[in-house]
C-alpha cells in the first residue's frame, strides 16, 4: 500500500474518531439536558399541583367550613366557589395520575387522596346541602372535615414528596448515566490515542527508518564503502524507487570503482615494472622533498648505506639546491659523478635530478621531482683505463722517439758530415714529423692528466691583463707571419683574479693562436678584460674569422674535435683542455653568440676574482 | 763514420768526462755524440746496474741520467751513488717528472731536470752549465749551492734576490725552502708542495 494512502487511512481514522467523540459528547450532553429539563418541568409541576391541594381546600374551607361554627342559615350556601375548585382539583388528580403513571407508590398516593378528596366533597355535599342544622351535627361535621383537610394536605405533601425524591432519584440516574458517559469518552480518547501512536511507529517504520537508512549508507557511500546496498521495502513505497535508485547508483559506483581500480592496479603494476627494470636508484619526491616512491635499486643502495629511505646526504645537497633555484640539475660527464663507499667497493653516481609536472587542466596541477642515480662506475672505470693506457701508450711512444729526434738534431748539425741537399730535406722533413708527433703526444698526456685530475692548481692573486699581455708578446711573431694585428684593451682598476697563472696562461695561449689561425690575412685579434658580474673577470678574445659553424658549437669543447673543413692543423684538444682548466678554475669558458651588434667571433673566459 | 762516438783522439787527462746512462739505444747514441766534441768524452752505460759499476771503475765530471729505466731506475742509481758517496753532479733527463721523484732527487743535489725531448743545443748547454759551474744568474748560483750539498745558501741566495711571482727562481726557492725547513722529511715536503711546480724545475735554454 502506498504510503500516502496509509497517511490518510491512518489520519481518517483519527479524524472519525474525533467526529464521533465530538458528537457522542455533544448527544450525551444535550439527552442530558432534555431529560433533566422534562423531570424538572414535571416534578415541579407535580409538586405546583400537590401544593393546589392546600390552598384550594384551605380556600374553601375559609369560606364554607366557618359556616358550621354558626348555626345553619336559612338557605343553601352559594356552591359555585365549590364547583369551581372541585372541578379544579379533580383536573389536578387527572394531570398527577397522568405524571406519575409509570410509578406504582404515585398511583398509590394518587388514589389515597382521590379517596380522601371523595370523602371531602362528600362532606360539602352535605354541608351545601344544607340538611346538618344540628349543633352537635355541625360541630362532628366541622371536625371532619378538618380531619379531612388534614388528610388531603398530607397526602398532598408525600406526592410533593414523592415528586423531590423523583427529582432526585433523577437525578442521581442522571449521574450514573454521566460516569457511563465519561467512560464511553475515555474509550474513544484511549483509542484515539492508541491510534495516533500506531500511525507514530508506522511513519516512523515507513518513513523514518529508510530515511535514515539513506543516510547512513550515503554516508558510507561517501566514505568509500560501495559495497552498501539497502533492503528494497514493499512495492508501492514511494521509498521504493529511490531505495533502488540509491541501489543501482551504489552498483555503478562499484562497477566504476572495480574498474578504476583495475585500471589503477595495472597502471601501478606497469609503473613497478617500469621502475624495477631501471638498474639506477630512482627516487621520486613531492615538491616538499619528501619521498613518494623509490625502486628496488634505490632501496638496495639506501639498504646499502643505511638511510632508510631519504636521499643520500650528497644528492640531497645537489637537489636542496634544484629546489632553492627550480632548476633540473642534468650532467652529462661522468667526472661530475658522486662517489659512494659501500663495503670496500667505489661507486660513482651520476645524479640527474629534474622536476616534473603533470598539469590536468584545471586546478589539480601535481608535480615534484625525480632524481636518477645513474650508476657510471664502469664508465668511469673504462675512462680512467683509457686515460691511463693513453698515457702509458704515450710514454712509450715518445721514449723511442725522443731518441729518433735527437738523432735528427744531429744530423741536421752534420757533425757527422755533409749532407746533399736531398738528404737534407728528408731528415728536415722527418724532423718535422717527429716534432707534430711529439705534440700530439704532449697534448694526449695533457688530456690524460687533466683527466685524472692532476691538474692541482696553484692559486693566487694574479693580474690577467699581465698574462694577455705575455700571450700576445709569445704570438707577436706568428701574428706578423700571417699578417694579423693584434691588440689589447683593458677596463682601468680591474680587479686581481685568483688563478693559477701558468694554468691560465695556456688558455690564453689556445684562444689566442686559435684567433690568429682563423683570422683572413690583414685581420685584428683583439682581446678586451672587463668585469664581469660581481665576481669574475672576463677575457675575451675576438677575431674576423669565419666563426664556429652553428651545429658545430656545442661540440667544439668535446676532445679531439675539430669542425669540419679545417685547413688549419690542430688535433681538436686544445678547447678541451681550456675546459678543463677553466673548470679546475670554477671559472667559465665560452662561445659569445654572433649577433648583428657583434658580428665577430668571440671566445670567453671568465675568471674568478679574489 | 763510426757508430761509437770516438774518443781516442782527444787525450783524455785533459778532457771532460761523462757518462750517459740511458736504456734507450738511439737517444743513448744520441746524447754521447751530441756531447761529445774535442774536450769532451762521454761514455754510455745502458741501464742502472752497468752505470753504477761504471761509477765505481771511474770518475766523473758529470753524468746524463734517465729517469726511467728498467730494473735500477735513475733515483735508484743517484740514491745508491750517494750511498757509496760519490758526488758527481747529475743531470735527470725524463719525458715525465713526477713531484716523488723531483723530491728525492733535489735531496741527493740533483737539481739539473732535462725534459724529453732534448735538443742537442740544449743537452750540451745544460751539461756545460753543470761542468763549468755557471754564475752568470742567481738561479744558476744557487742551484751551484745546492749541487754542492748546501741547501741552506741556496735558499739564502735565492731569498736575497726576491723573485717575482711564477718565475723559475720563484718555484726554485719554494721548493728549496720547503726541504730546508723540513729536512729529510720528503713525505710531507711532497705533501706541502704541487705538481705545477714541476713545470718550472726543467732547465731551459735562456
Amino acid at each position: 500500500m502506498l504510503l500516502r494512502l496509509r497517511l490518510l487511512l491512518g489520519l481518517l481514522t483519527l479524524v472519525i474518531l474525533l467526529w464521533a467523540t465530538g458528537a457522542a459528547a455533544l448527544v450525551i450532553i444535550n439527552e442530558a439536558d432534555s431529560e433533566i429539563q422534562t423531570r424538572l418541568e414535571q416534578d415541579y409541576k407535580a409538586v405546583d399541583l400537590a401544593g393546589s391541594f392546600r390552598t384550594e381546600t384551605s380556600a374553601i374551607n375559609t369560606v364554607y367550613v366557618v359556616t358550621l361554627a354558626s348555626p345553619a342559615p336559612e338557605e343553601p350556601l352559594d356552591r359555585t366557589l365549590f364547583d369551581r375548585a372541585k372541578e379544579d382539583l379533580e383536573a389536578n388528580i387527572e394531570e398527577l395520575i397522568v405524571l406519575g403513571v409509570d410509578n406504582q407508590r404515585w398511583m398509590t398516593s394518587i388514589a389515597s387522596l382521590r379517596e380522601a378528596l371523595g370523602l371531602y366533597f362528600a362532606d360539602y355535599e352535605r354541608l351545601l346541602s344544607n340538611q346538618v342544622t344540628d349543633p352537635g351535627d355541625r360541630s362532628s361535621l366541622l371536625r371532619s372535615f378538618g380531619s379531612h383537610t388534614q388528610r388531603i394536605t398530607d397526602l398532598a405533601s408525600s406526592i410533593s414528596h414523592l415528586a423531590e425524591e423523583r427529582l432526585f432519584n433523577a437525578s442521581k440516574a442522571l449521574a450514573d448515566e454521566s460516569g457511563k458517559n465519561t467512560a464511553f469518552l475515555a474509550t474513544l480518547v484511549v483509542l484515539g490515542t492508541a491510534i495516533a501512536v500506531l500511525i507514530y511507529f508506522q511513519l516512523l517504520r515507513h518513513l523514518v527508518d529508510p530515511v535514515v537508512g539513506l543516510r547512513d549508507s550515503m554516508e558510507q557511500v561517501s566514505m568509500g564503502n560501495f559495497e552498501q546496498s539497502l533492503p528494497i521495502p514493499s512495492s508501492g513505497s514511494e521509498f521504493s524507487s529511490v531505495i533502488q535508485t540509491f541501489n543501482s547508483m551504489a552498483e555503478e559506483l562499484r562497477v566504476r570503482r572495480l574498474d578504476t581500480d583495475e585500471r589503477l592496479f595495472k597502471k601501478a603494476l606497469v609503473n613497478r615494472a617500469l621502475l624495477s627494470a631501471i638498474p639506477s636508484p630512482v627516487y621520486v619526491l613531492d615538491v616538499q622533498g619528501n619521498t613518494v616512491q623509490v625502486n628496488p635499486a634505490a632501496e638496495t643502495l639506501n639498504e646499502a648505506l643505511g638511510i632508510g629511505t631519504r636521499l643520500p646526504g650528497k644528492v640531497l645537497k645537489l637537489f636542496r639546491n634544484c629546489q632553492d633555484q627550480g632548476i633540473n640539475h642534468m650532467p652529462e660527464d661522468p667526472r661530475e659523478a658522486l662517489l659512494f663507499r659501500i663495503g670496500d667497493d667505489e661507486h660513482y653516481f651520476l645524479p640527474r635530478i629534474f622536476r616534473f609536472t603533470a598539469d590536468q587542466g584545471d586546478e589539480r596541477r601535481y608535480s615534484g621531482w625525480a632524481i636518477l642515480l645513474h650508476d657510471v662506475t664502469r664508465i668511469r672505470w673504462l675512462d680512467d683505463m683509457k686515460t691511463n693506457m693513453l698515457s702509458t701508450v704515450s710514454h712509450e711512444i715518445k721514449t723511442p722517439l725522443t731518441g729518433i729526434r735527437m738523432v735528427l738534431h744531429l744530423l741536421l748539425e752534420k757533425e757527422t758530415g755533409a749532407l746533399s741537399e736531398m738528404q737534407q730535406t728528408m731528415i728536415s722533413s722527418a724532423k718535422d714529423d717527429c716534432e707534430r708527433l711529439l705534440t700530439t703526444l704532449n697534448l694526449l698526456l695533457d688530456i690524460s692528466r687533466a683527466e685524472s685530475g692532476s691538474t692541482h692548481l696553484e692559486l693566487r692573486p694574479t693580474d690577467l691583463t699581465k698574462l694577455a699581455e705575455q700571450s700576445v708578446g709569445l704570438f707577436q711573431s706568428n701574428a706578423s707571419a700571417s699578417g694579423v694585428s693584434m691588440e689589447i684593451q683593458a677596463d682601468e682598476k680591474l680587479p686581481q683574479v685568483l688563478a693559477d697563472p701558468m694554468r691560465i696562461s695556456e688558455v690564453i695561449h689556445n684562444l689566442v693562436s686559435n684567433a690568429i689561425k682563423h683570422c683572413p690575412p690583414k685581420g685584428k685579434v683583439d682581446i678586451r678584460l672587463s668585469r664581469f658580474g660581481a665576481d669574475h673577470v672576463r677575457l675575451s678574445v675576438f677575431d674576423d674569422g669565419p666563426g664556429v659553424p652553428e651545429d658545430c658549437e656545442e661540440r667544439i669543447f668535446e676532445r679531439f674535435y675539430r669542425a669540419p673543413g679545417q685547413s688549419t692543423d690542430g688535433i681538436g684538444l686544445g678547447l678541451f683542455i681550456s675546459r678543463e682548466i677553466m673548470r679546475a678554475h670554477e671559472g667559465r669558458i665560452g662561445l659569445a653568440e654572433k649577433t648583428e651588434k657583434h658580428p665577430r667571433t668571440e671566445f670567453f673566459i671568465d675568471v674568478p676574482t679574489t | 763514420m763510426s757508430l761509437q762516438p770516438d774518443s781516442t783522439q782527444v787525450r783524455s787527462a785533459t778532457k771532460t768526462r761523462l757518462l750517459v746512462v740511458d736504456d734507450e739505444p738511439t737517444l743513448r747514441l744520441g746524447f754521447a755524440y751530441a756531447l761529445t766534441n774535442p774536450a769532451t768524452v762521454a761514455e754510455t752505460a745502458a741501464n742502472g746496474a752497468e752505470a753504477l759499476q761504471f761509477l765505481e771503475e771511474r770518475c766523473y765530471d758529470a753524468m746524463v741520467l734517465d729517469l726511467r729505466m728498467p730494473e735500477i731506475d735513475g733515483l735508484a742509481v743517484i740514491e745508491e751513488m750517494r750511498r757509496r758517496g760519490n758526488t758527481t753532479p747529475v743531470v735527470l733527463c725524463s719525458a715525465y717528472i713526477t713531484l716523488h721523484s723531483a723530491v728525492a732527487a733535489i735531496h741527493h743535489h740533483v737539481v739539473d731536470f732535462l725534459m724529453k725531448p732534448v735538443k742537442p743545443t740544449e743537452l750540451r748547454s745544460a751539461i756545460a752549465s753543470v761542468v763549468e759551474e755557471a754564475d752568470d744568474c742567481v738561479l744558476a748560483r744557487a742551484l751551484g749551492q745546492v749541487r754542492k750539498g748546501r741547501i741552506s745558501q741556496g735558499v739564502e741566495i735565492l731569498r736575497g734576490a726576491k723573485p717575482a711571482p711564477g718565475t723559475r727562481e720563484d718555484s726554485w726557492l719554494r721548493i728549496l725552502s720547503t726541504m730546508n725547513d723540513n729536512p729529510g722529511d720528503l713525505e710531507k715536503i711532497e705533501s706541502e708542495l704541487t705538481d705545477n711546480i714541476l713545470g718550472q724545475l726543467a732547465y731551459k735554454l735562456d
